[in-house]
């Protein structure tokens, strides 16, 4: 190339000798550094194994293999499975979003009032519900880029808002949702949502969450916007210095939990056939915990999606093993909050070898 | 002869495969300044480390006044009187002087209240002794960084009183505040401390240190005078002759890129310490390298981040054109629309995503042109990084490892390269070669000037005063945001400095 050239002649045998020892010294793979970036998939291979060992066995049959209780094991962490993916956008920004499992709530709420009472079909229902996710996460995302607050409180807020205006929806009442046609009932077919698919084997809901996780992986790692994210979390000036649209990226990650909240309380309104206002209580810790264990840094510029839905089945297949051997659910608490810790470890050794500091 | 105040001999240093140190020796006497020149990866660092107490050494002896010593971690160091002062200063900001000087040791009343009013006055006390006045109660936070380089150096003499070590003390300093720190260093020597200073500064050598130590390779290079010329000390530093740090000037510049005319930048809101550019008018032509000299709060980086609408809000008054056209320059986009492009002088803070790859930090600023339809193209991608790493040796050859593991030196070509990549047509550069060392710094210079010689123009602020004369066409100085005097490069320093601070030459 010509530039090349030009460099030549008005750069001539400039050394540079400081480099030479340290390349031979950079090019080396840090093991650890393997183990973390699939630290989840590792993770989730050692809890299988583990739940092998230890499944209980009736007439020989691996329970914990049972093809009954891997679909129960994928359709429990659908719901919490659809928010982490939303939590990952949020969190590779260095941000995060507190008001999920609350905009989850709401969401049930107003999915079976809306059907009900209000005599919506289920299309229009279904559209309602996923545009106030998108528009609840969009008020979020500008309250914290205009007024320049932390994610942390704004959500905090967004949270108690969304438990408030769910409470005002369902009058502090289960909301039923009943099948038939006419008015007041539910189109049938939403009950599906609750069901298996492909010989009674694959749940519904856990179709919805691998679709998904699969447009989010492409979101995230093959378009413009999927990089803008990286880059607004790997560090925030230098990406608007860059040109990158930081608060355009910032108000969509947002818009993007909320949709996926909102995506799991009709899952969830559908699975169980009712919507109240304390529906997805503490969910957003349980996402949170998966994308942490996925190896999304906190500090942001760093995450996988892969890696979420890995550490949200892993977590998912180590409480199912837990309840099969009938161990108390305290127990079960203390191993998520042992996990967490490691992988946070993991992830701290690696960044201070690879000298950037805490 | 008595035996020096401090003596290394064969120290030997391995890190894994690495070896940091190959057997250097190094003395300090009592009352000696003594600068340790090398680049980055010499070996300097190792060799504070060891003095400090930080590692021990693998083979080889540290002795004070010929007695044998060894330091298993810095606590030993320090009570043996050796002080070390990083570059990152271990000052609490939101703390005050007095409390930071007396950190971990603070003065107790009896029941175990601090005492502040004593800690303050001995606070004053130590202040004093080397003339600087800065009043305890005052928060670090509120402090200049030379300031803070001084109490620094306050709170290291009060651990330990016969060995300073200092690494780098006026890498962030303007050159009022080193001139202040280098009287200080005097004082301190004059009393019988002995003080090793740790460089990039070439120019600063013959000014400060009474002997040169210059490193390379993990071994001593060559001990030399301060008043070696300066190609002797670029020749040790670097291992062979260097024929010129600096590249030729422009053969002829080209139509008028950018234009000021009795331009300001009105803030929406006054800020302190902010210099708005107040009456600016300049012009940087095609080809031409414009350097902006001036003293600290001059108004340099306030008038690049202005341009550049990344500073803070307001809005251009007077003449602002760029290609003959009036442009408002008032955000980031607009800017880059314009076809400006701008390097910060905070390569890690505002600079780099440092814990993502070289390859990813280099396409940053093209996201754009490599994501056609907003779908990533990884062929692009690879050929925008390729490109790059045609443009800069940067080393490791290697796009995928993480920025924040490179040397400073190709950190901040990384920075270079990325811009370079979006084909702007004038660049501007806030301290482009801070924290870099000599080779990357002529590196940079002939780079910069090839691209000045296809037509680019840049625009250079710098508080290195040989760098904007030995680097640029034309010389530009500011006083409180204001040009106040033009020079064409190669003019004498004191010229220039004597324009910057308001005297005649």
């Amino acid at each position: 190339m010509s530039d090349q050239k030009i460099e030549r002649t008005a750069n001539p045998a400039m050394p540079s000798p400081t480099a030479a020892p340290a390349a031979a010294q950079k090019h080396r793979v840090d093991p650890l550094a393997i183990i973390v970036r699939f630290q989840s998939l590792i993770g989730l291979v050692l809890v299988a194994i583990g739940g092998v060992i230890f499944s209980p066995r009736r007439h020989g049959e691996i329970l914990f293999l049972n093809p009954d209780n891997i679909a129960n094991i994928v359709r429990a962490v659908s719901e919490t499975g659809i928010i982490a993916i939303g939590m990952t956008f949020v969190i590779i920004t260095a941000g995060i979003d507190l008001s999920v499992g609350a905009v989850l709530g709401l969401s049930a709420v107003v999915t079976a009032t809306m059907m009900i009472s209000g005599g919506f079909g289920l299309i229009p229902t279904i559209l309602a519900v996923l545009a106030m996710g998108v528009v609840f996460g969009i008020v979020q995302g500008t309250i914290s880029t205009r007024f320049r607050l932390e994610p942390f409180i704004v959500t905090l807020a967004g949270l108690q808002a969304a438990r408030g205006l769910a409470l005002i929806v369902s009058g502090n009442q289960y909301i039923n949702i009943s099948y038939g046609d006419g008015p007041g009932l539910a189109p049938p077919v939403f009950a599906v949502l609750g069901e298996r698919l492909f010989g009674n084997t694959v749940p519904v809901a856990t179709i919805v969450f691998i679709i998904f996780a699969a447009i989010a992986t492409l979101v995230l790692n093959t378009t413009r916007f999927g990089r803008y994210v990286y880059a607004v979390g790997g560090n925030e000036r230098a990406a608007r210095i860059s040109g990158v649209p930081v608060s355009m990226v910032k108000i969509s990650v947002y818009a993007i939990t909320g949709f996926a909240s909102a995506l799991a309380g009709i899952v969830h309104a559908g699975q169980f056939n009712f919507g109240s206002a304390n529906d997805g209580m503490g969910y957003e810790l349980t996402a949170i915990a998966a994308v942490v264990i996925g190896g999304t840094s906190l500090f942001g510029g760093a995450g996988s999606m892969v890696g979420t839905v890995a550490g949200t089945i892993m977590l998912g297949a180590l409480a199912n093993i837990l309840q099969l051997n009938n161990i108390t659910p305290a127990t079960q608490l203390l191993a998520t909050a042992a996990i967490i810790v490691l992988a946070a470890v993991l992830q701290s050794l690696v960044r201070r070898r690879e000298g950037l500091g805490r | 002869m008595s035996a020096p105040l401090l003596s290394v001999t064969g120290a030997v240093k391995r890190f894994g495969g690495v070896q940091a140190l190959r057997g250097v020796d190094f003395d300090l006497k009592a009352g000696e300044i003594h600068a340790l020149l090398g680049e980055n990866g010499a070996g300097k660092s190792t060799l504070m480390n060891l003095l400090s107490g930080v590692h021990t050494p693998d083979e080889g002896e540290i002795r004070i006044d010929g007695k044998p010593v060894t330091f298993s971690n810095p606590r030993e160091a320090q009570a043996a009187g050796i002080a070390t002062i990083f570059q990152e200063l271990d000052l609490v900001p939101s703390l005050d002087v007095a409390a930071n000087l007396f950190l971990g040791r603070e003065l107790m009343r009896p029941g175990g209240l601090l005492d502040v009013p004593a800690m303050r006055r001995e606070a004053s006390k130590r202040l004093q002794a080397i003339e600087l006045a800065i009043d305890p109660a005052r928060l670090v936070a509120d402090l200049s960084i030379g300031q803070r380089q001084v109490v620094a150096i306050v709170k290291a003499l009060s651990y330990a009183s016969r060995v300073l070590i200092m690494d780098e003390p006026t890498a962030a300093l303007t050159v009022g505040e080193v001139e202040r720190l280098f009287d200080i260093m005097r004082k301190l020597a004059a009393t019988g401390v002995g003080i090793v200073y740790i460089s990039h500064r070439l120019e600063e050598v013959p000014d400060i240190a009474d002997r040169v130590t210059v490193m390379r390779d993990g071994r001593v290079a060559g001990i030399t005078e301060p008043h070696a010329p300066q190609a002797e000390l670029v020749r040790l530093l670097v291992g062979r002759p260097l024929d010129e740090l600096y590249p030729g000037r422009a053969k002829s510049a080209g139509k008028t890129l950018l234009r000021l005319k009795d331009a300001s930048f009105k803030l929406a809101r006054e800020s302190a310490g902010w210099q708005p550019p107040s009456g600016i008018s300049l012009e940087v032509r095609q080809g031409e390298i414009v350097g902006l000299a001036g003293i600290m709060g001059a108004g340099r980086t306030e008038l690049l981040s202005a341009l550049y609408g990344t500073g803070l809000a307001g809005r251009w008054q007077g003449e602002v054109a760029v290609d003959g056209r009036p442009v408002k320059l008032e955000s980031i986009n607009a800017a880059r629309k314009a076809g400006i492009a701008f390097v910060t002088d905070d390569r890690r803070g505002s600079g780099l995503m440092l814990r993502m790859a070289v390859g990813l930090n280099l396409v940053m600023s093209v996201i754009r042109r490599i994501s056609p339809a907003g779908l990533m193209s990884a062929r692009r991608q690879a050929e925008a990084v390729r490109q790059s790493f045609g443009q800069f040796d940067i080393r490791p050859k290697n796009p995928d490892i993480a920025v924040g593991a490179l040397s400073g030196g190709n950190q901040q070509k990384v920075v270079l390269a990325k811009e370079i990549l979006g084909n702007p047509r004038l660049l501007l550069l806030d301290e482009p070669t801070r924290g870099v060392d000599v080779g990357a710094k002529g590196e940079i210079y002939a780079r910069l000037r090839a691209l000045a010689a296809q037509g680019l123009g840049i625009l250079v602020a710098s508080s290195e005063m040989p760098e904007l004369i030995g680097l640029c066409d034309r010389i530009v100085v500011l006083r409180q945001g204001r040009n106040v005097a033009e020079f064409n490069g190669g003019v004498d320093e004191h010229t220039v400095l004597a324009a910057a601070n308001g005297r005649e030459a």
